[in-house]
């Protein structure tokens, strides 16, 4: 058995090293207690892409986004990344797939010791210099912020930005977005999610997004995965769905894609 | 001139009685609805203690190190149980990290005052045992239970930290950190202030017993050093063992954090 299944693994290993394959979903499903959360989950995530994943509240959203950095583990199925099982090596995967939550997590203490929190663990981390702890800053657009300034006075698009740095500073190659700026107000989160396309591009990140908000989405993600009652609905890009009902089935208003076309 | 020590009799008792009917006739002319729960109290108190001497005698007199053993560990087993009663969450395993917790506290810190600080002959005499036991137990059955609870409010409170340090990298350890030296540190600061207080504002329970007992103030006050050393070390040593085993509970061997754990309440 062991043998077949390591074949299969090698396969598909040397199939997804081909296609540039980052993530690859096969039939994942999520129980908790008696909730089917999510429902026989089957897709591929590309280098470099931008994906957002939208449905709406309930949809299964943020618990499909956990499962890319190991967070949440499905409860039948399997999800690859590069080719091996994800949860092969979890620490270096998490140091590989960032993440920015919908409320940012800003710790006690200086902007400088929330930067570097993660080299409580990690040496490379607690040798981070100023001027690379400067270019992070500078990515976000955190320009003006002293290091020593306490983390828990910056407003909350600042606090956001911080995160990013955070994030930033482990290097990663995929970036998750649990509703990011859902509580910014919107000429703010568009400038932040500016900044995210702009990292994407001069760092070739893959940007995963989740957000019920599909007209700011529809800006920057190429490819949308619709989410619906745990299963997805429609994949492909923001055009050919709109033909669908995809987005209408998905509880969404058609007049906000009317709106946003 | 000291007195060897004052006996009580059960007469000199039946006088303290006075003092519940000074109570009662207080509670009386305040018309506070008292008399039949103190009266209840009172008899309790009376039962309950008297028997727990005849008890005690019967147990002081037991000269076996197997009994002795025994005799502990049937204490530890009570404290954990409580403990483990005490929890307003549901927290996995925790008797058996309380059970280990106290264990391995009474193990080192009695072991050490019997062996190798009051030199007791033999080790398990059971003037010495049962009550510095007791004390040990006790103590490590409080702040264990407190520090537990406080630990689940912690991480309750701290869930969204928690996962931004795992999702940074951080081992499971790492990530509970701050909440452990939180609740760490609420168990063990009213420990230490006991400490920086002790004999300015009341004289501890142990000493006072002592004195009045007959025994030189001057030893007493020895004794009394060292069970505020005994019981910041219990109390150390009890929450960093039950931490270390309760913190995993609330991990997956994926380096997940079990969150439905955080949700449940005791019904």
């Amino acid at each position: 058995m062991s043998y077949i299944i390591s074949f299969c693994l090698c396969v598909i290993y040397n199939w997804s090293m081909e296609n540039d394959v980052l993530f690859q979903f096969k039939n994942v499903h999520l129980r908790v207690d008696d909730n089917h959360i999510l429902q026989g989950l089957e897709f591929n995530i590309s280098k470099g892409e931008f994906v957002s994943v939208i449905g709406a509240s309930g949809a299964g959203k943020s618990s499909l986004l956990r499962m890319f950095n190991a967070l949440t583990s499905p409860s039948e199925g399997y999800i690859t990344f590069r080719g091996i099982e994800i949860d092969s090596d979890i620490q270096a995967l998490r140091k590989n797939v960032g993440v920015l939550f919908q409320n940012p997590v800003v710790f006690e203490g200086t902007v400088r010791e929330n930067l570097l929190i993660a080299g409580r663990w990690d040496q490379t981390i607690s040798q981070t210099l100023d001027h690379e702890i400067q270019t992070a800053l500078d990515q976000v657009g955190l320009v003006n912020i002293k290091l020593t300034h306490h983390a828990k006075d910056l407003s909350g698009g600042e606090q956001q930005r911080l995160a990013l740095a955070r994030t930033l500073l482990n290097h990663p190659q995929v970036l998750l977005l649990d509703e990011p700026t859902s509580n910014l107000d919107p000429k703010l989160a568009r400038e932040i999610m500016d900044q995210i396309e702009e990292l994407r591009e001069a760092l070739n990140l893959t940007v995963i997004a989740v957000s019920h908000d599909h007209m700011l989405m529809r800006r920057y993600a190429k490819r949308v995965i619709i989410l619906s009652h745990g299963k997805i609905i429609g994949d492909g890009d923001f055009k050919t769905l709109d033909k669908s009902h995809a987005f209408e089935d998905a509880g969404l208003l058609k007049n906000e894609v009317n709106d946003a076309t | 001139m000291r007195p060897d020590f004052y006996v009580l009799s059960w007469n000199d008792l039946l006088v303290s009685l006075l003092f519940i009917a000074f109570s009662l006739f207080l509670i009386k002319k305040w018309k506070l609805g008292l008399e039949n729960t103190l009266l209840i109290g009172t008899l309790r108190t009376f039962v309950q203690l008297t028997l727990m001497g005849y008890v005690l005698t019967w147990f002081f007199d037991q000269q076996h190190w197997a009994f002795m053993l025994m005799l502990l560990f049937l204490m530890i087993l009570i404290a954990s149980y409580e403990g483990t009663r005490r929890q307003k969450q549901v927290i996995p395993h925790f008797f058996p990290a309380m059970l280990v917790a106290l264990l391995g506290s009474a193990i080192l810190i009695l072991g050490t005052i019997l062996l190798f600080i009051l030199d007791v002959e033999p080790w398990f005499s059971p003037y010495a045992a049962i009550p510095i036991g007791g004390m040990i137990i006790g103590n490590g059955l409080n702040s264990t239970a407190l520090t537990a609870n406080r630990f689940v409010g912690e991480m309750k409170h701290r869930e969204k930290e928690i996962e931004t340090l795992l999702a940074l990298g951080a081992t499971p350890k790492l990530a509970v950190y701050d909440a452990m030296k939180a609740s760490i540190h609420a168990a063990l600061i009213p420990n230490i202030n006991a400490m920086m207080t002790v004999g300015l504002v009341q004289l501890p329970g142990v000493m006072t017993g002592q004195i009045l007992a007959g025994i030189d103030p001057i030893i007493a006050v020895r004794y009394q050093i060292m069970i505020m050393y005994m019981w910041f070390t219990t109390a150390t040593l009890a929450n960093m063992i039950m931490l270390a085993i309760v913190y995993r509970q609330y991990f997956t061997s994926k380096l997940q954090l079990r969150r439905e754990l955080l949700r449940e309440n005791k019904a």
